[in-house]
C-alpha cells in the first residue's frame, strides 16, 4: 500500500503511459517483401483445413491475410522449425472475418499453424522462407538463431565426446592386451572424435596435455601420456625400446580415465557464440600449424584424419552459426560456404576407403596447395565471431 | 455469427467486470461524486483503443506481433497493480462509512481521484487494442457480409448488459457481506488478469515456458464455447495455462487475499466499535477511531 497515494500514482501513470511506448515497435503494412513476386499471401481457415496460397516466401516482411471460412474462430500462427516458438500469431478470427498478420521473418524453415476452436496443435504446415536481396535484421531472431546455435554445437560436442569414450575404451583393451594390429587400425578413426572439438577440450587446460601432448613439446620433467606415447609404441622409430606390458597397461588406464572426465565435464557443457567463432577459427589454424606439417602425427603419419576432423568441427561449428551469418553478413556467409567447399574438394582427393592417404605420400606440391585453401578459408572464418556477436 | 458474438462477449466482459465491481463499490461507499472520474478513464481507453486501431488497421504501419503482445502484456500487470491497490484503499475507507469522516478522508487522498482515473483507463484499456483491431476486422468485412460486425457489436452489448445486471446484483449485497464478497471477486479477477499478463508475455518471447503446461483442459473446456468463454471473460480463466502462469495467480491471489481479509476484520470491528459508542455515548460521529490499530479483531 503506498504510503503516498499521490507519489504513487505519478509513478504508476508514467509506468503505465512509457511501457507501451517503450515497447512499440512498428512495421510497414501490407508493403510486399522486397524482390517477392507475390504480395501478401492468403490464408483460408476452415474447420478443417488451412489453405495457403503460397508455402515459400522471400526474406523479409511477410504479410499473411487469414481469411476465416469455417464455423469455428480460429487462430493463425507462423511457428520456428522447432514448433515451440511463436514468430507472429493473430488470434480472434470470427467467422467470416479476415485479419492480417506482418511479421519480418529471415529466410529458414518455419511451420504454420491454423488453430479453429483456438486449442490443441492446430492444423500445421511446412513453410519455408527463401533468402531475399533485404536482410531481416530483427534482434531477437538473432538471438534465437544464436540460441538454436549454441545448443546444436553442444550436443554435437557431447555426441562426438560420447563417441570418443567408447572408440577410446576399443583402442585401450587392443593396445594393453598387446594386440597392436587392432589398435593401429583404431588409432586414427577414434581420434578424428577428439580432434573435431579440440577446441573444446583443450578449453579443460589439464586434460589436453595429458591426452594429446606430442614429444617434440614435452617441457623438462613432464611425465608424457595420452595418445602420442601409444603412437610411437605402435609405429615405433629405428631404435626405440617398445614399452612392457605393465607401461602399456597404465597408459591405457590413464587414456581412458583422462577421456572418461572429459565426457563428465561435457554432459554440463554451455557454450556462447563467441565459443563457437573462435573454435572454428582455432580448428583452421591447429590445421595449419600442426596438420600441414605432418608434425602432429609424427609416426604414424595419419595427419589427414586429424586434418578432416579439425576441418569437420570448424565446419559444424559455422554450419550451426550459419542462419546468423546469413542475416548479418550475407557476403561472408557467401565466402565461406565457397572456401569449405574448395577444401573439402582438395581432401576428398585423398581419400582412401573409409580413410586417407597417409601424409608422407603427399608431393609438396600437393601440401602446398592443401595450405593454401587452409589460409584462404581461415582469413574470413577469423571474421566469424564479431560477425555474429557484435 | 455465433463465433464472433462470443468473442465480443469475451472481450467485453475483460473490459466491464473490474469496472462494474469498482462502481458498486463507488456507489456503496457513498462516493458516487467520482463516478465521472471513472467514466473519464474508460471513454479515454475507449476512444484511443478504437482510434490506434483504426489506424493500424487502415493506416501505413502496422504493429508487430511483439509489440502488440507487450502493449496487452504490460497494461494487464499495470492493471493488476492498480486494482489491488483500489482495493485495499477501499477497505481502508469501508471503515468509515456512515460516519462524517470519509469526505476527509477522500479530500486528503487527492491522488484517489487519479487512481480512479487510471483504474478505469487500465480496466478497459489492456484488452482495448486487441478488441478494436477485431472490431475494425469485423467492420472491413461488412464489404461481404454485417454478420461478423453484428455478431461482434452483439456480444460487446450482451457484456454490458450483463455487467449492468451484474452492478445491480451487487449493489443488493447487504452492506456486511458487500465488501468480502466483491473485494474477494476483485482479487480474484485482478489474479486471471496477471496470469492473462503473462500468457501475452510468453507469447512475446519477453518471457519463457510457453510450452510448460500447468494442466490442461480445453477437451472438457473448449476456448469457443459458451462456458469457456464466460470463464476465460470473468476469471480470464485459460483452459491451457503455463506453469508461470498459474504460479503467478497463486502467488498473487494468497498473499493478497490474506491481507485484505486481515485488514477488512480490522476496519470492521474499528467500525462496530464506533457504532456502538455513537449509540450508547451519542458521542459526535468525528471521534470514531481512524487508526487500523485501534481495535483487535473481533474473531
Amino acid at each position: 500500500m503506498p504510503a503516498s497515494p499521490r507519489r504513487a500514482f505519478s509513478s504508476l501513470a508514467a509506468l503505465a503511459v512509457v511501457a507501451p511506448l517503450a515497447l512499440t515497435a512498428c512495421t510497414d503494412n501490407a508493403k510486399p517483401a522486397a524482390g517477392a513476386t507475390d504480395g501478401p499471401i492468403s490464408v483460408s481457415s476452415t474447420d478443417k483445413e488451412c489453405t495457403l496460397s503460397a508455402v515459400t516466401a522471400k526474406s523479409g516482411h511477410l504479410t499473411f491475410d487469414v481469411k476465416n471460412d469455417g464455423q469455428q474462430v480460429t487462430e493463425f500462427y507462423l511457428l520456428a522449425e522447432d514448433g515451440l516458438r511463436i514468430v507472429g500469431e493473430v488470434e480472434n478470427i470470427g467467422p467470416g472475418l479476415s485479419r492480417k498478420l506482418v511479421v519480418t521473418a529471415p529466410e529458414g524453415k518455419y511451420l504454420t499453424a491454423c488453430k479453429p476452436g483456438m486449442q490443441g496443435e492446430g492444423i500445421r504446415a511446412a513453410f519455408t522462407v527463401e533468402a531475399s536481396g533485404t536482410t531481416a535484421s530483427v534482434d531477437s531472431d538473432t538471438k534465437a538463431l544464436l540460441d538454436t546455435a549454441t545448443k546444436q554445437y553442444v550436443s554435437y560436442v557431447k555426441d562426438q565426446t560420447e563417441q570418443l569414450l567408447t572408440g577410446t575404451k576399443a583402442f585401450a583393451a587392443a593396445y594393453a592386451s598387446g594386440d597392436a594390429a587392432k589398435a593401429r587400425s583404431l588409432y586414427a578413426s577414434v581420434r578424428m572424435h577428439w580432434e573435431r572439438i579440440e577446441p573444446v577440450a583443450e578449453s579443460f587446460g589439464d586434460l589436453d596435455p595429458s591426452l594429446d601432448l606430442r614429444e617434440a613439446d614435452l617441457e623438462k620433467g613432464q611425465q608424457w601420456t595420452g595418445w602420442h606415447k601409444a603412437e610411437k609404441d605402435l609405429f615405433p622409430p629405428k631404435g626405440y625400446t617398445a614399452l612392457t606390458a605393465a607401461e602399456r597397461q597404465k597408459l591405457s588406464q590413464k587414456l581412458v580415465a583422462d577421456t572418461q572426465t572429459l565426457f563428465e565435464r561435457t554432459r554440463t557443457l554451455t557454450l556462447t557464440p563467441d565459443k563457437l567463432g573462435n573454435g572454428a577459427k582455432e580448428l583452421l589454424d591447429e590445421v595449419a600449424t600442426g596438420k600441414v606439417t605432418g608434425e602432429e602425427e609424427i609416426w604414424s603419419h595419419t595427419d589427414l584424419w586429424d586434418f578432416q576432423a579439425n576441418v569437420d568441427g570448424a565446419r559444424i561449428a559455422y554450419q550451426n552459426l550459419r542462419p546468423v551469418v546469413a542475416l548479418k553478413k550475407p557476403e561472408l556467409a557467401k565466402t565461406l560456404d565457397q572456401r569449405f567447399a574448395a577444401l573439402q574438394t582438395e581432401l576428398d582427393k585423398y581419400k582412401v576407403g573409409d580413410g586417407f592417404k597417409y601424409y608422407i605420400e603427399l608431393t609438396p606440391d600437393q601440401v602446398k596447395q592443401l595450405a593454401a585453401l587452409v589460409d584462404a578459408l581461415g582469413e574470413p572464418l577469423g571474421q566469424l565471431t564479431a560477425a555474429v556477436v557484435l | 455469427m455465433l463465433g464472433n458474438f462470443l468473442i465480443g462477449l469475451r472481450e467485453g466482459l475483460e473490459a466491464t467486470l473490474v469496472v462494474v465491481i469498482l462502481m458498486a463499490y463507488l456507489v456503496k461507499s457513498g462516493r458516487s461524486h467520482l463516478l465521472p472520474k471513472l467514466w473519464i478513464g474508460i471513454g479515454a481507453a475507449v476512444s484511443i483503443s478504437i482510434a490506434f486501431g483504426a489506424l493500424l488497421t487502415f493506416g501505413p504501419r502496422g504493429l508487430t506481433f511483439e509489440a502488440q503482445e507487450a502493449i496487452g502484456g504490460s497494461l494487464s500487470i499495470v492493471a493488476v497493480g492498480m486494482v489491488t491497490w483500489m482495493v485495499f484503499w477501499m477497505a481502508r475507507t469501508a471503515r468509515t462509512l456512515g460516519t462524517e469522516l470519509h469526505g476527509k478522508i477522500d479530500a486528503a487522498a487527492t491522488g484517489a481521484a487519479w487512481g480512479i482515473i487510471l483504474v478505469g483507463a487500465l480496466s478497459v484499456g489492456r484488452e482495448g487494442l486487441e478488441t478494436a483491431l477485431f472490431l475494425w476486422a469485423a467492420a472491413q468485412a461488412t464489404g461481404e457480409s454485417t454478420v461478423p460486425l453484428l455478431g461482434a457489436v452483439l456480444g460487446l452489448a450482451v457484456a454490458v448488459l450483463l455487467g449492468y445486471l451484474l452492478h445491480r446484483g451487487v449493489l443488493k449485497i447487504n452492506l456486511g457481506k458487500f465488501f468480502t464478497v466483491t473485494g474477494i471477486f476483485l482479487i480474484l479477477v485482478a489474479g486471471g488478469v496477471l496470469s492473462y499478463g503473462i500468457h501475452d508475455l510468453q507469447e512475446a518471447g519477453l518471457l519463457p515456458g510457453l510450452h510448460n503446461l500447468a494442466f490442461d483442459v480445453s477437451g472438457a473446456i473448449p476456448p469457443d464455447s459458451w462456458y469457456g468463454t464466460l470463464l476465460k471473460g470473468t476469471f480470464n480463466f485459460s483452459p491451457a495455462t503455463t506453469w508461470l502462469e498459474a504460479i503467478a495467480w497463486w502467488a498473487y491471489v494468497v498473499p493478497t487475499l490474506y491481507f485484505y481479509l486481515r485488514n477488512y476484520r480490522r476496519s470492521q470491528a474499528a467500525r462496530k466499535a464506533a457504532a456502538a459508542r455513537r449509540a450508547t455515548q451519542s458521542l459526535p460521529a468525528d471521534t470514531a477511531p481512524v487508526s487500523s490499530r485501534a481495535a483487535a479483531p473481533v474473531s
